[in-house]
């Protein structure tokens, strides 16, 4: 099934972004978030304590559950619109 | 920093609340601001598609129009707007601090209009921290504003208008809806759509979504709710019970969207130390308000969701309230003009409260989710806090949410404890047997989202620094 619907808006053009060490083909200006969860990269920092896996959560940058490095900086994913060439990564964010 | 010139008002929050406020305002001659984090206004619930997204002419949905005619009649009234701007810090006088992706900005206002609306609230359950469990209110703006339906199975979860409205978005987007477990009985419903009718559209709105879910067949489970989910390879596995007969079923899916209601955004209020109170059927904490929506704080007025949960439609009229409050108490407009406005305005708001009174009581946390979490859940998803570490903690002592929050670290995380002091509140009552109001708030503290020192610091050369000649030895 495609999970992006064109019925009422066309999106920017198509644009390619690198989460880890796959590259990822998204629209310009999708919200990242979104993009990583569609992609089957749900997995995007590990907790503090016991580094378990966490992901998106609200979607409006309250829980902050979102975060990922974006070009080395911590940003939350959900505010995040993609651009094209973003290196992304995820996982445990301070081992980087 | 940047430092942006003075306002006589400014509203934060670009929601429909906030935007009607901002309007009445400007239209008596102020010169308003309007702060809001999203890329345009429209609030969570008309939320705008990014900016990217170019709307096809024939085809538009109604979330969208209305979104539209904000934005035109913000611009029409030379209202200036900070999208993407987050609030991290609000001073009384009033100073508003806020980064955005150049780095951080002080405004400054006579009076300050809060319309920052609600989080969702979600009850923790055994494995709630698995990605691909999201909120039904992400669900909603994945599906409204960014035109993507989470994944290819999803099953839906938890209580309020929300677990309809995001079945009926899935299905008219052509996505399948695995189940649905309501915590909610179809009798409570059916009881809830009584106080529905008083305002017909949004019950015919309303019976046209059931409609739709029903002739889809999505299989719904009544007085059920999750108590377990794990990460399997392809997705998902979850555990549902029967609230009455205790039956267990496990369910696969892909994403699972689970929610219990609203509750409203107090970050600010907290932080400015106004009076609060704490009514269940709006949500939980409220800030302590007059019929006008004026605080216990000369000069700032809390609108919308955020002043306790009625929806929407009634947010747009409680904007206009606060608006008047604010230009009687600025002498714009006389004891006459104020009384006509407002009274007009009261009579059909208490319409619209009897209606928002049926969906609080949808939206009302049922006990048996507190119960039915366990010991080792996490609570606090920041600092990994589990149900045991809030025991321990009220146990040995810990008798409110601040002193529970220094003995256990909980709600010190990025997220500021608004994703679990509802249900930290709630387990630490059932322990101690006491009303959740007892147990007070967490004070509110700065920074309101985590920001970056390099953006409060912004680019500079050495040279310009202010150089403080050296204490003497």
């Amino acid at each position: 099934m495609n999970l992006r619907i064109h019925d009422y808006f066309e999106r920017g053009k198509k644009v390619r972004i690198i989460v880890n060490d796959d590259t990822i083909e998204a629209y310009e200006g999708e919200c990242l978030s979104v993009v990583l969860f569609i992609s089957n990269k749900k997995n995007l920092r590990t907790s503090p304590k016991l580094k378990e896996n966490r992901g998106m959560l609200c979607m409006m940058g309250s829980c902050q559950e979102c975060v990922v490095l974006l070009n080395g900086k911590k940003v939350t994913s959900c505010n995040i619109f993609i651009k094209d060439g973003m290196e992304v990564k995820t996982g445990n964010l301070n081992e980087f | 920093m940047n430092f942006k010139k003075e306002y006589d008002t400014i509203v934060i929050g670009a929601g429909p609340s906030g935007v009607k406020a901002a309007l009445r305002c400007s239209k008596k001659g102020l010169k308003v601001l309007i702060i809001d984090s999203n890329q345009n206004s429209g609030g969570q619930i008309y939320r705008a598609p990014p900016k990217s997204y170019v709307k096809k002419s024939n085809k538009s949905l109604e979330e969208n129009l209305i979104q539209i005619k904000f934005s035109k009649h913000l611009e029409e009234n030379n209202i200036d707007t900070a999208y993407n701007h987050t609030v991290w810090q609000v001073s009384p006088g009033f100073k508003i601090n806020t980064f955005n992706e150049e780095g951080a900005v002080e405004w400054s206002a006579k009076n300050l209009i809060v319309a920052t609306g609600t989080y969702e609230k979600i009850i923790p359950f055994e494995g709630w921290t698995t990605p691909g469990i999201i909120g039904l209110a992400a669900c909603t703006i994945m599906l409204k504003s960014h035109q993507t339906i989470p994944g290819n199975k999803i099953i839906l979860s938890g209580n309020g208008p929300l677990l309809i409205l995001v079945a009926y978005y899935v299905l008219k987007f052509g996505g399948k809806v695995d189940a649905i477990i309501d915590t909610s009985s179809k009798i409570k419903w059916i009881q809830s759509m009584f106080s529905l009718i008083l305002n017909p559209k949004n019950f015919i709105q309303g019976i046209s979504w059931i409609f739709k879910i029903i002739l889809s067949k999505v299989p719904i489970y009544s007085n059920s709710l999750v108590t377990k989910a794990n990460k399997t390879q392809n997705g998902i596995s979850v555990e549902i019970q029967n609230i009455k007969n205790k039956k267990i079923k496990v369910l696969d899916t892909e994403v699972l969207a689970i929610g219990h209601g609203l509750t409203p955004s107090t970050d600010i209020t907290r932080l400015l130390r106004v009076d609060h109170l704490y009514n269940e059927l709006k949500g939980g904490w409220i800030p302590k308000l007059d019929k006008y929506f004026r605080s216990s704080m000369k000069g700032l007025y809390i609108t919308g969701d955020g002043a306790g949960i009625s929806g929407a439609i009634a947010a747009e009229d409680k904007g206009e309230l606060a608006a008047c409050a604010l230009l009687k108490d600025q002498n714009i407009i006389n004891e006459k003009e104020f009384n006509n406005t407002t009274n007009k305005i009261l009579n059909r708001l208490k319409r619209y409260e009897i209606f928002a009174k049926g969906i609080a009581e949808l939206n009302s946390t049922p006990t048996s989710l507190i119960k039915n979490i366990n010991d080792n859940t996490i609570l606090c998803r920041c600092e990994d806090i589990t149900k045991k570490d809030i025991k321990n903690a009220v146990n040995n002592g810990a008798k409110n949410l601040n002193q529970i929050k220094s003995w256990t670290r909980f709600g010190m995380g990025p997220c500021q404890g608004r994703t679990c002091q509802y249900s930290v509140a709630k387990v630490a009552s059932e322990q101690l047997k006491c009303n959740v109001k007892d147990l007070g708030y967490l004070t509110g503290r700065t920074p309101l989202r985590p920001f970056p020192l390099d953006k409060a610091i912004g680019d500079f050369e050495y040279e310009e620094i202010t150089k403080v000649e050296a204490a003497p030895l």
